[in-house]
C-alpha cells in the first residue's frame, strides 16, 4: 500500500491539474490575468529536496513525458524541464538549509523556471507571440501567486509524504 | 580543453538538448495520426479522466445553479419579453423549411453543405499549461470521430479535432495560435437579401480576446454586429455554424484587404458539453483539386 501511494498521489495530482483548469469559475479565466496551476512541478520538487533527489528525477521524467503526450501533443518540452529543474533545485540545495520556508521558496524559484522556460520555448516554436511584458504582467504573476498559495496550503503534508516513502524505500533495501 | 569534454554532465546535457529537439521536430511535424503508444497513454489517462469528470461537473454543475438562480428574476423578465417573438419566428422558420423542402424537391437536389450529423461529447480535461489550448472529449475513433471535423457548443463554434484515439479525442480550440488551422467564413448581410463577404478565420489576438478574419476585399462595408457563420466552402466544416459577431473592421497592412475582429459568439473557458459535426457532403478530394498537369511536363 505504502509503496503505490505516492505514484497514485502524482497521478492524482496530474489529473487534478487539468480539472483545476476546467472547474476555475469563468470570470477568473476571462479576465485578462491567466492563471496557470504548476502543482505536479511543486510535488516533483518536494520529492526531490526532501526525498531523494534520483527518485525526484525520475519522476519528473516519467510525468513529464506523461504530460506532453496526454496534454501538449509536443513531445520534450516537459520531458526535458521537469527534470532538469528537479536537478537544478536539488544542487541548489546543497549549500542552503533543508527546512520548509527555504524548500517552499525553492520550489516557487522552479515554478517560475518552467514557467520562463516553457514560454521562451513555445515562442521559439512559434506556438505564441505574446509579447514579454504582456507575458510577465499577466501570466507569471497570478501564476506565481496561485502557486505560491498552494506551496502554502500543501507544503507541509507534501513533505511528510516524501519524507515517510523515502524512509519506506530506505528499509527495503 | 579535453576535460572540458571529458565532462560527464555536460555531455549529458548536450545530449539530451539534442534529443529535446529532435523530439520536438518529430511533434511538430504534420502528423496524420499519433503514434500508437502515444494514443496508448491518452485512451489510459482518458479512462482516468471519465472517472474525475463525473463527480466534477456533479460539483461545478450545483456552483452553477446557484450562480443562476441569483438573476433569475431579470433573467426571467427578459425571456418573456423575447417569447412573443420567438412565436412568430417559429411559424416562420416551420414554414421556410417547408418549402426550402418542396423547392428543394422539385430542383432534385437533395445534399446541401449545410447537412451535418452530430456526436455528443463530454470534455473530461483541458490542458492545464494554456499555451496549446487544448480539450480532452470522451468520444473516439469508435464513435465514429476522425481529425479535422469540427466542434460546436450550442453558442457556436469552439473548434476542430486535432486528433483521435480510440476512446476518446482531441480538440483545438479557435483560440489556439496555429498557422494552419483556417476556416473559411461568412459574413452575413445586416438584412435578408444584402450581400455576404467571405474570409478566413486566420488567428486569434490574445490580448483583445478576438477572432481575426482576414481577407475580406478591400470595397466590402461590413458593419458592427453583422453575424458570422462557416461557409463550408473550405472542404471540412459543414455550412452554416454560427462563429460570432464583428466587432471591429481594420484595413490590412497593405489595404488590398480588410480584417474584421470577430467576438466569437461560445466562450472559450467554460466548455463542459460539446457536439462534434460530421459534415454529410462528401469532401473533395485534395488530388482532385490539385491540377496534375504539372506532374506530366
Amino acid at each position: 500500500m505504502k509503496k503505490i501511494l505516492l505514484p497514485l498521489l502524482f497521478i492524482f495530482i496530474f489529473i487534478f491539474e487539468s480539472i483545476f483548469v476546467q472547474s476555475l469559475p469563468a470570470e477568473v479565466f476571462h479576465g485578462e490575468r491567466i492563471l496557470v496551476p504548476h502543482f505536479l512541478i511543486i510535488a516533483i520538487l518536494f520529492l526531490t529536496l526532501y526525498g531523494d533527489s534520483k527518485q525526484g528525477i525520475l519522476y519528473g521524467l516519467s510525468f513529464g513525458l506523461l504530460f506532453d503526450v496526454v496534454y501538449t501533443e509536443v513531445l520534450g518540452i516537459y520531458l526535458f524541464l521537469f527534470p532538469l529543474i528537479a536537478y537544478i533545485c536539488a544542487k541548489i540545495m546543497r549549500i542552503l538549509q533543508t527546512n520548509i520556508v527555504v524548500v517552499s521558496i525553492i520550489s516557487l524559484l522552479g515554478v517560475a523556471l518552467l514557467e520562463l522556460g516553457v514560454y521562451e520555448m513555445n515562442f521559439l516554436i512559434n506556438k505564441t507571440d505574446m509579447s514579454f511584458s504582456f507575458y510577465a504582467q499577466y501570466r507569471l504573476l497570478p501564476t506565481l501567486i496561485l502557486n505560491l498559495t498552494f506551496i502554502i496550503l500543501f507544503s507541509y503534508p507534501l513533505k511528510r509524504l516524501s519524507e515517510k516513502y523515502v524512509a519506506y524505500l530506505n528499509k527495503e533495501k | 580543453m579535453p576535460q572540458f569534454f571529458l565532462n560527464k554532465r555536460l555531455i549529458f546535457l548536450l545530449i539530451s538538448i539534442i534529443i529535446l529537439v529532435a523530439l520536438i521536430g518529430f511533434s511538430l511535424r504534420d502528423r496524420e495520426e499519433l503514434t500508437v503508444p502515444e494514443q496508448f497513454l491518452k485512451d489510459t489517462t482518458g479512462w482516468i479522466q471519465n472517472v474525475f469528470a463525473k463527480p466534477q461537473s456533479y460539483v461545478s454543475g450545483i456552483f452553477g445553479d446557484l450562480k443562476d438562480l441569483q438573476n433569475t428574476y431579470s433573467e426571467n423578465k427578459e425571456l418573456k419579453s423575447r417569447l412573443d417573438e420567438m412565436a412568430k419566428l417559429e411559424a416562420d422558420v416551420q414554414q421556410l423549411t417547408k418549402e426550402n423542402d418542396e423547392l428543394r424537391e422539385i430542383l432534385d437536389k437533395k445534399e446541401t453543405l449545410r447537412d451535418y450529423s452530430p456526436i455528443q461529447a463530454t470534455v473530461i480535461g483541458r490542458n492545464p499549461d494554456r499555451w496549446h489550448e487544448l480539450l480532452i472529449i470522451n468520444k473516439g475513433k469508435v464513435n465514429g470521430i476522425k481529425a479535422n471535423m469540427a466542434v460546436v457548443t450550442a453558442n457556436g463554434l469552439i473548434g476542430k479535432v486535432k486528433s483521435t484515439q480510440q476512446f476518446t479525442s482531441t480538440v483545438q480550440l479557435l483560440s489556439a495560435l496555429d498557422p494552419t488551422n483556417r476556416i473559411s467564413a461568412e459574413i452575413q448581410g445586416k438584412e435578408a437579401g444584402k450581400e455576404s463577404f467571405y474570409g478566413t478565420i486566420e488567428g486569434y489576438d490574445e490580448e483583445r480576446e478576438l477572432l481575426k478574419l482576414k481577407r475580406i476585399p478591400f470595397d466590402a462595408k461590413i458593419e458592427k454586429g453583422q453575424n458570422v457563420i462557416t461557409s463550408g466552402l473550405g472542404g471540412i466544416f459543414p455550412e452554416g455554424l454560427p462563429i460570432g459577431k464583428v466587432v471591429d473592421v481594420e484595413p490590412d497592412e497593405f489595404g488590398l484587404n480588410q480584417t474584421a475582429y470577430v467576438k466569437p459568439g461560445a466562450n472559450f473557458y467554460d466548455i463542459r458539453n460539446v457536439m462534434v459535426v460530421k459534415r454529410e457532403m462528401a469532401q473533395p478530394d485534395l488530388s482532385d483539386m490539385i491540377d496534375d498537369e504539372e506532374e506530366e511536363l
